[in-house]
């Protein structure tokens, strides 16, 4: 790319002002980083990517913002956009899905609590389906702004995050994680650091709870077999492929959360949580280094899973085909599969041996 | 085996002493004769009951809209079976109408067609009345044809099936029965094949892969690419009840093939089976949890039957452990075998060729490895194999065998489909295919009310 670290596309993206500007500068951030794909250390490549996906959605809330005040409507209580997922944890490939939520301050009375609501319902609706014009899908799985259970005051929140915390069901243990790697993008960071309080002061209220999220951390297998082979698909249009994302990415995502979540770290990104595990004295410095290697190679290979556009909008099935398995690729794998398999064992060990 | 009997009756004879009159040498034979038709008999039906295990493996490994036609198929099959074996198969395998002439008599026999047993058997110069005789090889090889609809399944025109059932129950099977069981050349040469794991079960199979190649696969197994993927069968219940009903059954089939009640050495051969077939299930639940991460049921299934295929030529020639060895091998061999048929892109619908066909290649060869002197002594048939003798000749035995039933059945198979896919069309078209062979076929589906509204849902 001409221009080192993107200073100048970022700036473009920071200036435009509507949606289909957005979506050509969206396609030019795709075409310029599939071209750096093979000359960045991937790290490096993630954060510009990264900063690139977070200009074009703060951008797009900006914009929303700005179209909801021209109808005289302003934002009626500070407020934070959220992200998840591999949002959240600065992890988003080229194309990833939104997975996004939103937290304001508590209304004063329960007038201003309806303003509030309809407010921030509508603002959700417009950056969500912005964000779709622009390219990115929304969450299979519902966890997205629009969405009312994540579009909440505070309170609400603090509310649910109890709930939650009470009775730990399977889909609610799930929600907790998918709390924990939330980060704020746009508007009151000071929100989020409260929930954040909260989610783990609740945490140290609730040692059990470990238990429950080890369960659902733990549920999908590192796709490695007894002989050290890999597991691949064996049917359908993807067999031969290796499910990146599933069987190497988010077995080792979950097992690096559960020893954050534990430790009480507020980092979200995978990467900087190895990094202050170690500080703290959590892992030695062989094993963070050796974490850190599993887990570029995976963020790498996430890189070049099959990808597909569906509707104008990035897609990617997080599944590596066979042939862009080289014999060298699939040595790397199998060596970062086992740590990753050792990693699982052994916080299941720690989180075990906690009771 | 006289002392006892003797003792049996003198204990009889207490409770009905008219007996005691009765009690010397020919009614001992009369006895014995008694006994060993009993066995014969009721080891045939366990082998006719094993159909019913092929319609639920068969309708169980396929889909909803062929289940009608693949249990009513069955049952018309074994019907017109018996008549053909009866009118001709028979006599080939055994007739003896052309004995002087050794030559021809070393390849097929002749006689005895539309066969008329004698009303009782003769206790002095028989073991057992023809007619149980009859009952029992009539059972083998309607097994053996059954075998053959794995290639043909879920695409098959309904009017090949009459017309290969004839032809395979006519030509096919009674060769190879008779080159090994009916005192043809490979019988002369030594071949053990105690219950037939080639003559039954690789001669079945090989006729399934020939179908199944003619044919070629169905409709959405293969994708562009070459990948497969994975048709499901509807009902995974069915199928492994359909292993169990002919586990079972598979005690007719070894322990039967003893044909006499003697000195009860049918019961070690009923004990070699159960190891055989428990080490095959044992193995392929663990080679598929190894190699793919899940434990995967089919391949259980699978491997029950490929220990059961295995051990049927080996039941009466080896040692306890190796009929474990024997079928751990044939549990571990079926899962790769399975992954090869689809790695070549045949389709193999219900396994046939990787349970009867590798499985039984395996089991006959296993004999010139296994088997004792002592065991082929007593049975009677060739010699010890490798590891008890340290000769390789019952292996090479064993291996002829294999190659010459193999070719023979091969191209027959491939001759006589051949022609039928060229004068009357072998497959039914793409849309019947599609609707099913319940509808297509037969008029009416297995599952009249899940059909309709899945077509309602179409």
């Amino acid at each position: 790319m001409s221009d080192p670290g993107g200073a100048q596309l970022l700036s473009r993206i920071g200036s435009a002002d509507d949606i289909a500007a957005l979506r050509s500068l969206r396609d030019e951030v795709h075409e310029q980083m599939e071209a750096l794909l093979s000359e960045q250390p991937v790290e490096q490549f993630y954060a510009i990517l990264n900063e690139a996906h977070d200009a074009l959605i703060k951008r797009t809330i900006a914009l929303a913002e700005a179209d909801l005040a021209r109808m005289g409507n302003s934002p009626p209580v500070p407020y934070a956009y959220l992200l998840f997922g591999s949002g959240g944890r600065e992890e988003q490939t080229l194309s990833s899905d939104q997975d996004s939520g939103l937290i304001y301050d508590d209304p004063d009375d329960e007038a201003e609590r309806e303003t509030a609501r309809q407010y921030f319902a509508d603002l959700t609706q417009l950056i969500v389906e912005t964000l779709q014009q622009v390219g990115y899908p929304p969450c299979e799985g519902n966890v997205i702004s629009t969405n009312p259970d994540w579009c909440l005051s505070l309170s609400d929140w603090d509310n649910k995050l109890n709930g939650w915390f009470e009775e730990p069901d399977w889909e609610r243990v799930r929600y907790l994680l998918i709390v924990a790697d939330s980060r704020s993008i746009y508007g009151e960071d000071e929100l989020l650091e409260k929930l954040k309080g909260l989610f783990f002061s609740d945490m140290l209220e609730n040692p059990v709870i470990v238990r429950h999220m080890l369960n659902n951390t733990m549920r999908h297998k590192v796709l490695v077999g007894v002989f050290g082979q890999l597991l691949r698909e064996r049917y359908g249009e993807d067999a031969g492929s290796l499910d990146v994302k599933y069987g190497a990415y988010i077995p080792m995502v979950n097992a690096i959360r559960m020893m954050s979540i534990r430790a009480g770290l507020r980092e979200t990104s995978t990467l900087a949580r190895i990094h202050s595990l170690h500080l703290m004295g959590k892992l030695s410095a062989d094993d963070a280094s050796a974490y850190t290697e599993a887990f570029r190679l995976f963020m790498r290979l996430r890189l070049m899973a099959t990808e597909r556009s569906l509707d104008g909008m990035y897609m990617n099935n997080g599944k590596l085909s066979s042939r862009k398995l080289t014999k060298e690729l699939t040595d790397q794998l199998k060596t970062g599969l086992r740590i990753g398999k050792k990693l699982q064992r052994r916080v299941f060990r720690q989180m075990n041996g906690m009771f | 085996m006289v002392k006892k009997v003797a003792v049996a009756l003198g204990v009889l004879s207490l409770v009905f002493p008219t007996m005691a009159f009765a009690a010397d040498e020919a009614s001992s034979q009369m006895l014995n004769m008694g006994l060993n038709t009993l066995w014969i008999l009721i080891a045939a039906i366990l082998v006719i009951l094993m159909q019913g295990g092929f319609i639920l493996l068969e309708a169980g490994s396929t889909r909803m809209k062929n289940a009608g036609h693949v249990a009513g198929k069955t049952i018309f099959t074994i019907g017109l079976c018996s008549l053909v074996y009866w009118a001709v198969g028979y006599g080939i395998t055994f007739g003896t109408d052309n004995v002087e002439n050794e030559t021809l008599s070393n390849i097929i026999g002749w006689g005895s067609f539309f066969f008329d047993p004698s009303i009782a058997g003769d206790p002095l110069n028989e073991n057992y009345p023809t007619s149980v005789f009859f009952l029992f090889q009539l059972a083998f090889a309607a097994i053996s044809l059954s075998i053959a609809w794995g290639g043909f399944a879920e695409r098959a025109k309904l009017s090949s099936y009459l017309v290969f059932t004839v032809l395979f129950v006519a030509v096919i099977y009674p060769v190879v029965a008779h080159w090994i069981w009916g005192g043809g050349w490979l019988a002369q040469d030594g071949a053990q094949d105690y219950a037939g794991s080639t003559v039954v079960h690789l001669t079945g199979a090989l006729a399934a892969f020939a179908a199944t190649v003619l044919l070629k696969p169905r409709i959405g197994k293969f994708n562009k690419d070459g990948s497969a993927n994975e048709i499901l069968g509807h009902n995974q219940v069915y199928s492994a009840l359909s292993v169990l009903l002919l586990w079972v059954g598979w005690f007719g089939f070894n322990a039967g093939s003893a044909v006499s009640v003697g000195d009860g050495f049918f019961a070690y051969v009923a004990f070699n089976t159960q190891l055989g077939a428990a080490a095959g299930a044992v193995a392929a639940l663990l080679i598929s949890w190894l190699i793919t991460g899940k434990a995967d049921i089919t391949t259980t299934l699978n491997g029950a039957l490929a220990g059961l295929v295995a051990i049927t030529a080996s039941c009466a020639f080896v040692d306890p452990w190796a009929a474990v060895v024997i079928g751990l091998v044939a549990g571990v061999l079926v899962f790769f075998s399975v992954k090869f048929f689809e790695k070549i892109k045949v389709d193999d619908p219900i396994y046939a060729l990787s349970v009867h066909g590798m499985a039984g290649i395996w089991g006959t060869l296993a004999n010139g490895i296994f088997a004792t002197q002592v065991l082929a002594d007593k049975v009677g048939v060739g010699q010890g194999g490798l590891i008890d003798t340290g000769s390789w000749h019952q292996l090479w035995v064993q291996f002829e065998s294999v190659v010459v039933v193999g070719a023979y059945v091969l191209g027959a198979s491939f001759l006589i489909l051949g022609v039928m896919k060229m004068v009357m069309g072998f497959r039914v078209t793409e849309e019947q295919e599609i609707i099913g062979l319940d509808l297509s076929e037969h008029g009416t589906y297995g599952y009249p009310e899940q059909m309709k509204k899945a077509q309602q849902n179409l």
